[in-house]
């Protein structure tokens, strides 16, 4: 019974119950979708500023649809008291938040997959390696953060407004590179794209750390 | 040899008690009922039996081991049945099981035998969800044992359990130790040897003994 085992069985547990209820990407594509369509009209853009107006859009529409991916992974366990049963195993707490938290990244892989191709429809903007690489790389630490803070206050009643207090200041970071990434991948200026891809490698690398110590205290009272 | 010793457990949420210096032993192999009304503190007494959750104060040790420092070396001895399910709805009642399986450590051979010994094997591939709430609270009691646990812990494992209810909650708490809170003085009386009655977070009177032990 290693960590990955436990991890993965959690995750495809996870992968598995989305895929046959669809309960949350079809709303989460569709809410991106939306958030660009309003934005699209909202925004006076033309070709000149478009590069320098979507990658803000692009962080909005991912860090809200991010707050209601993560918020679910721990909710919906809570709603179905299955965390309790999860927890009373011996598997470790770590090993089940990691699984928890690929899948829920996964999720937000999935609705990003919807959220580009639509940014480079509507904004007329290139979509490169470097920006796909960025917004990856910023999902794996927002998803760990992400559902860190959700799991904390699946217990509370308040969740949905606590959710985005404690998670929003800690992904900023991550929005500000990972905004200069992708704005200076589609040409709107900003620092370089590799400098900032490393910043965020690293910025992942401290908080899968940080989250993996600390999620045993959050999930194991 | 007590196989659980309780001494001064004491939950407090706020400003109110839960319980109250509750003390409790109980031996290996025996099976003892909590009773008590509703809010007299008798799930929170077993979520604490089963290492779901930490008292304020007190101390308990299982199998001889402190409860509250050991808990994942426990939690593959323990077996606990809470008030609701807690099953995977979009996930069939074998998959739920297999998914146990995998967090227990035990082999995947276990998901036919449970789903036999609890009467689900012909649902064994109907999602949890669409099962009864009586399928359910068994295939609930199945996970409990998945891992072939020596200490049962159940809270009102009878709701929603149909007429053979009874005889599968003897025959799973046969050759285990078991604690199970009911409101049931019937189900308490042909299930345990001894029962123990909780007011207001305090046990009260002295433990009664329904049957001697063999």
């Amino acid at each position: 019974m290693t960590f990955a085992t436990i991890a993965l069985a959690v995750a495809r547990k996870d992968l598995m119950s989305e895929w046959r209820t669809r309960e949350l990407v079809p709303a989460l594509a569709q809410f991106v979708v939306l958030a660009l369509v309003i934005a699209n009209f909202g925004f006076q853009f033309d070709s000149r500023n478009a590069p320098a107006i979507a990658p803000g859009v692009l962080w909005m529409a991912l860090v809200f649809a991010g707050l209601v991916a993560f918020g679910r992974a721990f909710a919906a366990e809570r709603e179905q008291s299955s965390l309790d049963a999860m927890l009373l195993t011996p598997a470790s707490p770590a090993a089940i938040f990691a699984g928890k938290a690929v899948a829920a990244g996964l999720l937000l892989v999935v609705c990003e997959a919807v959220l580009l191709p639509a940014l480079a429809l509507f904004f007329s903007v290139p979509l490169s390696l470097e920006v796909v690489s960025a917004v990856l790389l910023a999902t794996v630490g927002m998803a760990v953060l992400g559902c860190l803070f959700a799991a904390m206050v699946a217990r509370v009643r308040a969740r949905e407004l606590l959710l985005p207090l404690l998670t929003l200041p800690l992904w900023i970071p991550f929005i500000v590179v990972g905004g200069q990434a992708v704005q200076a991948a589609m040409g709107g200026g900003g620092g370089g794209a590799s400098q900032a891809t490393g910043l965020l490698i690293d910025l992942d690398i401290l908080f899968v750390v940080l989250t993996s110590l600390t999620a045993r205290f959050v999930l194991d009272d | 040899m007590s196989a659980v010793v309780a001494t001064s457990l004491t939950q407090r949420f706020g400003s109110e008690m839960v319980l109250d210096a509750v003390d409790l032993a109980v031996d290996a192999g025996e099976h003892l009922a909590v009773l008590g009304e509703n809010g007299a503190g008798k799930t929170t007494l077993l979520r604490i039996l089963a290492t779901a959750a930490r008292p304020t104060s007190g101390t308990l040790e299982i199998f001889g081991l402190d409860a509250l420092v050991e808990r994942r070396k426990l939690r593959a001895r323990i077996g606990f049945v809470a008030h609701a399910p807690g099953l995977y709805p979009a996930l069939s009642a074998a998959e739920n099981l297999a998914f146990f399986c995998t967090l227990q450590g035990a082999d995947r051979g276990r998901v036919a035998e449970v789903l036999d010994l609890v009467g689900l094997a012909e649902f064994a591939g109907r999602p949890a969800g669409k099962l009864s709430r009586g399928a359910q609270q068994r295939l609930a009691i199945g996970r409990a044992v998945l891992h072939d646990p020596k200490l049962l812990v159940l809270d009102e494992p009878d709701a929603s359990l149909d007429s053979g209810g009874a005889e599968l909650l003897a025959h799973i708490m046969r050759g285990r130790t078991a604690v199970i809170a009911t409101h049931d003085h019937a189900l308490a009386s042909r299930l345990c040897q001894r029962t123990v009655e909780l007011r207001r977070g305090r046990v009260v009177g002295i433990p009664t003994r329904l049957r001697v032990v063999h």
